[in-house]
């Protein structure tokens, strides 16, 4: 009989900690989704809030010190692969693009042509007068 | 509408941070729950240990992920040293040395878990008591450099873990130690036994 008890007892505790283990594992694949689903989460989140134009970042303070903390270890010459390209250079200030292309109109408003119709006449009338004065003395 | 292209690495450095914050505060709140009082023990069970060390790996990965993400950033462009070393980078130096210091905290003493048999469970448990300093840190870092800090939605995902977690280690440190705690202090220490050990000849 204690044999018995002592072989049911071994069998008992492999169990427990079959099942345990199996929790554990459990436990830790639940935990490995979550993050990952998490992260995939907050990565949607940030990346709809970029692409929708309401990033935080990319607003002028944020993006003038984003510039700043860029500048000092920008422009080495042993490190060209890391210069940020073009491309994205002009994304990010997009915007100001845009406000600097609005002034353009005044240029056409700084050369009326009415101006010059009003001069030339002047020198018209003023070209009679002094020839004029030649033909009496010559005469 | 703007192209999300050229951010990738940046936002998947934010997207890590912020998980990294919440994961963390998951973890120190279930931690603080492991030696705590007998009943939270009990209705958690034992495999809270489990989760627990699971919570902590996540935040481990999460804070390596946000730290390698901004070496790709074609904008900041950090070097290796100014994302391994505090107070050395060009963007706010001050909050991002101080997210530093956290990380490189937590995965020190963290992963100290794993060499307890060297160091002694008695020095580990001491080191282990200093976790929520560099999490604090971590809090410090990303209200203070988190691009998204001043979000709304931000501010509700970090808080969701982070004030339980708050309210758990406050409880813990100024409440009154666990009734069997008490009980064992009171009680008067024996003096260890021989163990016997080997055959009597």
């Amino acid at each position: 009989m204690d044999e018995v008890r002592k072989l049911e007892a071994k069998g008992l505790a492999r169990a427990k900690s079959r099942s345990r283990r199996r929790r554990v594992a459990t436990i830790r694949s639940r935990t490995i989704r979550g993050s990952l689903a998490l992260f995939a989460i907050l990565w949607g989140v940030v990346f709809v809030q970029l692409a929708s134009g309401n990033d935080p970042a990319l607003s002028s303070k944020h993006r003038a010190e984003r510039r700043t903390a860029a500048a000092p270890s920008a422009p080495t010459p042993a490190e060209p692969a890391r210069e940020p390209a073009p491309e994205a250079e002009a994304q990010l200030e997009g915007s100001e693009f845009e406000v600097e292309e609005e002034p353009a109109p005044e240029f056409e408003q700084l050369e009326p042509e009415a101006e010059f119709e009003e001069v030339a006449p002047e020198f018209e009338e003023t070209a009679p007068e002094i020839e004029e004065p030649i033909v009496t003395s010559s005469s | 509408m703007t192209a999300a292209g050229p951010h990738l690495f940046w936002i998947t450095s934010r997207a890590a941070g912020i998980a990294a914050m919440m994961l963390a505060s998951g973890s120190l709140g279930v931690g603080v729950m492991i030696r705590g009082r007998g009943e939270s023990r009990r209705l958690l069970g034992s495999d809270v240990r489990a989760l627990h060390e699971a919570l902590s790996l996540a935040t481990l990965v999460a804070i390596a992920i946000h730290g390698l993400a901004l070496l790709g950033d074609a904008y900041l462009h950090p070097s290796p040293l100014d994302i391994a070393i505090p107070f050395t980078g060009g963007y706010r130096p001050v909050w991002t040395g101080l997210g530093i210091l956290g990380g490189w905290g937590l995965a020190a003493l963290g992963l100290t878990y794993y060499a307890r048999s060297r160091i002694g469970a008695a020095r580990w448990r001491y080191l282990h008591r200093f976790i929520p300093v560099f999490w604090a840190l971590g809090i410090v870092h990303t209200l203070g450099a988190g691009t998204d800090a001043e979000q709304p939605w931000m501010l509700i995902a970090i808080g969701l873990p982070v004030v339980p977690a708050l309210f758990l280690l406050l409880g813990r440190l100024f409440g009154s130690p666990e009734p069997e705690r008490q009980a064992e202090r009171r009680r008067p220490r024996q003096a260890p036994q021989p163990q016997l050990s080997g055959r009597r000849g």
